[in-house]
C-alpha cells in the first residue's frame, strides 16, 4: 500500500508546478492551466485523506465537488479571457492593467 | 445785647461770603472779558456778608453750624462754621484787603494778557483763605489751608514765562509742603486722643482740652491715656505747619523768592493774609500748647523776626526788603504767640495786614510805573532796585505819603496802629521775661534791637527811594524831563489812600496811646497785666531810639552827609546775603538729595530695571526654546506621521499594479508569511 506523504508529496509538487506556471507564463490559457494544476493537486490531496474516512468517503465527495466546480469555473474563465482578447486583442496578462484601481 | 440778625441768617452771609469768591473763580475762567468785574464784585459781595457777621458776632457768644459730611465707623467729619471773635475780625480783614487789592489790581494787570487768570486766582485764594478762617474743625481747615498753599503756588508763578518766578513757586509749595506734613501728623494726634476733630468740641471753654490734663507723664483725656511727649509732640506738629505757612525759621526762604509774583498778590497774599494765617491756625489751637511748645516758639518767633530785620537793612531790592520785613513781622506775632499773649498777636496781625499790604502796594505803584519807563524806552535796568530810585517824593507825591504813613506804622512811631500792636507785644515780652527772669532776658534784649532794626531799614527805603536825586536819568543818560514820572490813576490811588487811613491809631483805639481802649486787644484780653512801669517805660525808650535811628537814616540815605562804608565787613555781608541760608540749604540740603536722587536713579537703572530686563531675556531665551520645541517635536510629530502615512500610500500604491500575476505572487508572499508566522511564534 502507497503510504500517505507520497501522495502529499505528489499533490504538494503538483501545486507547486501548478503555482509555477499562473506565476511566470505569459498566456492567460496557461494559467488556466496552472489554476487546473493547482485545483487537481488539492484533489489528489481530498483523495488521500479520504483513505482515512472509509464511513463517509468525505474526501471523495469533496474531490467530486471540487471537480465539478474546476469545470465550472474553467468554463467562466476561458469566457473571460475569450473577452479579455476581444478588448486586448491580446491574452498576455502583463499587456492589461485594467484590474488597477 | 440781642442781635438783629438770628443765626440762622448769619449762616446765610457765612454761606454767601465764601461761596462768592468760588462761583467767580470758577466764572472768572467762562467770561474772560469780565473777570475783573466778577472777582470784584464777588469779594464786594464776601465783604458786606463779613460786615454783617461782624456785627452779628462781635463780643456775642460763639456761633456754630455743623453737618455731617463723612462718617466711617466711629470716625465723623462734619462741615461747617465756627463764628467767633476771631472768626469774623479775620473774615472782614481778609474780604476788605481783597476787595482794594483786587481794585488796585485792575491796574496793575491792565496790559496782561492772561488778566482773567490772574483774577480767577484770586478769587481761589480768596475762596481758600476765608474757608481756612470760617472751617470749623481740623480737618476742614487743613483742606483749605492746602488750597491756599495751591494758590499762592499758582499766583507766585503767575508769569510762567519767567524762570525765577517757577523755581520760586516750586520752592514754596515744597517748603510749605514740610510744614504741612507736621500739621496733618497733629491731626492724627489729635484725632487719636479726641475721636474728633472739631475746633469749638476741641478748644472751646471748658471742652476737651479744658478737660484734658497731664498727671505723671500721662496725658489724659476723657477717650484715652498717652505719654506726655505726645502733647508736646502734637503742638510742634501744628507749630511746624505754621512755621512753614508764616515763613518762619529755618523754612523762610520761600518767601523773599515769592516776590516773583505779580505785586498786589505778593501784597494780598504774602503780606497781609495767607502769611498769616499760620498766626491765625496757632491762635485757634493756643490752647494746646504747653510751656514747652510756647517757649520754643517764642524762641523762633524772636530769631525770625531778629535774623529778617537784619537782613532786611542791606537788600537793594524794594520788594526783598518788605519781604524780609514781613518775615520779621510774623516773627513778632509768633512771639506774641509763644509768650501767651495773644490779644497783642491778633491785633498785631490785624495792623500789621494793613500797613504791610500798603507799603506792598506803594512800592508796586512805584515799580508800576518804572516799568511802563522800561518798556517805552525798551532800557534794561532793574525796576525793583533801591538805586534806580530818588527823589520820588516830588514826582509822587501820593505814593510818598502814603508809603511814609504806612513805614511810621510799620516802625511803631506814636499815633499809628504800629505803636499800638507792636508796642503791646514788647510789653508782654518784657513782663514774660520779668516773670521768669536770667537767660530771659535776652528776648526783650533782642525784640528791642529788632524794634530798632526795623525803624531804620524801613526809613531807609524811604529816603533812598522818596529823598534826594531821581538816580534813574544819570544811570540811562537820559534828562529828568524825559524820564517823568507820576502818581498811577485812581485805580491804584484810591485803594492805597484807604489803607493809608488805617495806619492810623483812631481806627483801633479812642486813645492812641492808650492799648487797653484798643477794641481788638481788649474783647481778648483775658487777664489784664499792663499794669507795671513796662506801659509806659517801653514804648518812651523804644521810640526815642527810633527818632535817633530815622534821623541817622536821614542823613545818610536822603542828604548824604555820610556814608557807611562797612561794606566788606563780615555782619554786612552776613546780611545780604540773607545768613546764606539759600547756600547753606543749597549745599547741604538740596546737594545730598540730589547725591541720593542719582544714586536711587542708579540703584533703579541698574539693579531694578537690570533685574527686570534679565527676566524678560530669560522668558524671551524659554519662549524660543518653546518655540523650536512646538516647531519641530509637536509640529515634526504631526507632520511627521502625514508624512508616514503620504509614503506608504505611495508605496502600498505601487502593490495594485493591475497585473494579475503580481496580485498571485502578493497572495502567495502574503499566505507565506502566515506560515513564517506561525513557524517562529
Amino acid at each position: 500500500m502507497i503510504p500517505l506523504q507520497h501522495f502529499l508529496f505528489v499533490g504538494a509538487t503538483l501545486f507547486s508546478l501548478g503555482l509555477f506556471a499562473v506565476i511566470t507564463r505569459k498566456n492567460a490559457i496557461q494559467i488556466l492551466m496552472g489554476i487546473e494544476l493547482m485545483i487537481n493537486a488539492s484533489i489528489l490531496n481530498m483523495a488521500a485523506f479520504g483513505k482515512y474516512d472509509k464511513v463517509d468517503n468525505t474526501g471523495q465527495i469533496f474531490g467530486l465537488f471540487i471537480i465539478v466546480l474546476a469545470a465550472a469555473a474553467v468554463a467562466v474563465a476561458l469566457v473571460i479571457i475569450m473577452n479579455l482578447y476581444k478588448r486586448a486583442k491580446s491574452i498576455d496578462p502583463n499587456q492589461t492593467n485594467t484590474l488597477r484601481g | 445785647m440781642e442781635s438783629i440778625f438770628t443765626p440762622y441768617m448769619l449762616f446765610n452771609f457765612a454761606l454767601i461770603a465764601i461761596t462768592a469768591p468760588f462761583l467767580a473763580f470758577i466764572f472768572s475762567l467762562i467770561f474772560k472779558r469780565f473777570a475783573a468785574v466778577i472777582g470784584i464784585a464777588s469779594i464786594g459781595l464776601s465783604f458786606i456778608s463779613s460786615l454783617i457777621l461782624f456785627i452779628g458776632v462781635w463780643k456775642k457768644p460763639v456761633l456754630h453750624f455743623s453737618f455731617d459730611w463723612i462718617q466711617l465707623a466711629n470716625f465723623k467729619i462734619n462741615l461747617g462754621f465756627l463764628l467767633n471773635d476771631l472768626t469774623v475780625i479775620m473774615l472782614l480783614l481778609i474780604s476788605f484787603i481783597a476787595l482794594l487789592v483786587h481794585i488796585y489790581s485792575v491796574e496793575y494787570m491792565r496790559k496782561d494778557d492772561l488778566k482773567y487768570r490772574y483774577f480767577a486766582y484770586l478769587s481761589l485764594f480768596c475762596f481758600a483763605m476765608l474757608g481756612v478762617v470760617l472751617a470749623d474743625n481740623l480737618f476742614l481747615v487743613y483742606i483749605f489751608w492746602e488750597l491756599v498753599g495751591f494758590a499762592s503756588y499758582l499766583l507766585i508763578g503767575f508769569w510762567f514765562k519767567k524762570e525765577k518766578a517757577v523755581l520760586a513757586n516750586k520752592k514754596a509749595f515744597i517748603m510749605n509742603r514740610i510744614g504741612d506734613v507736621g500739621f496733618l501728623i497733629g491731626l492724627m494726634i489729635l484725632l487719636t486722643q479726641f475721636h474728633t476733630l472739631d475746633i469749638d468740641v476741641l478748644f472751646g471753654q471748658g471742652n476737651l482740652i479744658a478737660s484734658s490734663f497731664v498727671k505723671n507723664d500721662i496725658w489724659a483725656t476723657p477717650f484715652g491715656l498717652m505719654p506726655a511727649y505726645w502733647l508736646s509732640i502734637a503742638g510742634f506738629c501744628f507749630f511746624a505747619g505754621a512755621i512753614a505757612k508764616s515763613a518762619q525759621f529755618p523754612l523762610h526762604t520761600w518767601l523773599p523768592d515769592a516776590m516773583e509774583g505779580p505785586t498786589a498778590v505778593s501784597s494780598l497774599i504774602h503780606a497781609a493774609t495767607m502769611v498769616a494765617a499760620g498766626v491765625f491756625l496757632l491762635l485757634r489751637i493756643a490752647p494746646l500748647f504747653n510751656q514747652l511748645v510756647l517757649t520754643s516758639m517764642a524762641a523762633i518767633g524772636l530769631f525770625t523776626a531778629f535774623m529778617a530785620a537784619s537782613i532786611a537793612v542791606t537788600q537793594t531790592d524794594i520788594k526783598k526788603v518788605l519781604a524780609f520785613s514781613t518775615i520779621s513781622q510774623l516773627g513778632f506775632m509768633i512771639l506774641a504767640v509763644g509768650v501767651q499773649d495773644n490779644a497783642a498777636a491778633i491785633f498785631h496781625l490785624v495792623t500789621h495786614a494793613f500797613f504791610k499790604c500798603l507799603l506792598f502796594l506803594a512800592a508796586g505803584m512805584v515799580i508800576h510805573q518804572l516799568h511802563h519807563l522800561k518798556e517805552k524806552y525798551q532800557e534794561n535796568f532793574d525796576d525793583q532796585s533801591l538805586e534806580v530810585m530818588g527823589g520820588l517824593r516830588k514826582l509822587m507825591p501820593i505814593t510818598f505819603i502814603v508809603f511814609v504813613a504806612a513805614s511810621i506804622a510799620l516802625a511803631g512811631l506814636p499815633f499809628t496802629s504800629g505803636y499800638l500792636s507792636k508796642d503791646a507785644i514788647l510789653v508782654s515780652v518784657f513782663e514774660w521775661a520779668d516773670e521768669r527772669g536770667g537767660i530771659y532776658w535776652v528776648f526783650p534784649l533782642l525784640v528791642s534791637i529788632t524794634s530798632w532794626l526795623t525803624t531804620f531799614y524801613i526809613f531807609r527805603v524811604v529816603f533812598k527811594a522818596f529823598f534826594g536825586e531821581f538816580r534813574l536819568p544819570q544811570i540811562l543818560g537820559k534828562t529828568a524831563e524825559e524820564l517823568k514820572i507820576t502818581d498811577p490813576n485812581r485805580w491804584m490811588t484810591i485803594p492805597v489812600i484807604i489803607l493809608a487811613l488805617f495806619c492810623f491809631a483812631l481806627f483801633f483805639a479812642y486813645n492812641p496811646f492808650n492799648l487797653e481802649s484798643s477794641w481788638i486787644y481788649g474783647s481778648w484780653n483775658n487777664h489784664p497785666h499792663h499794669t507795671g512801669m513796662y506801659p509806659i517805660l517801653v514804648p518812651i525808650y523804644i521810640n526815642v531810639l527810633s527818632f535817633a535811628l530815622i534821623f541817622m537814616a536821614y542823613q545818610a540815605y536822603a542828604k548824604n552827609t555820610f556814608a557807611f562804608n562797612n561794606q566788606a565787613s563780615w555782619y554786612y555781608k552776613l546780611s545780604l546775603n540773607q545768613w546764606y541760608f539759600n547756600s547753606f540749604y543749597d549745599v547741604f540740603l538740596i546737594k545730598i538729595l540730589m547725591l541720593k536722587t542719582k544714586a536711587f536713579y542708579w540703584f533703579d537703572q541698574k539693579i531694578i530695571d537690570g533685574f527686570i530686563h534679565l527676566l524678560s531675556n530669560i522668558i524671551i531665551i524659554i519662549s524660543k526654546i518653546t518655540s523650536w520645541f512646538d516647531h519641530y517635536i509637536i509640529d515634526g510629530l504631526v507632520n511627521g506621521s502625514a508624512w508616514l502615512v503620504s509614503r506608504l500610500g505611495i508605496w502600498l500604491r505601487g502593490m495594485h499594479s493591475g497585473k494579475l500575476q503580481h496580485y498571485f505572487i502578493w497572495m502567495l508572499l502574503i499566505f507565506l508569511s502566515f506560515f513564517i508566522y506561525k513557524l517562529i511564534i
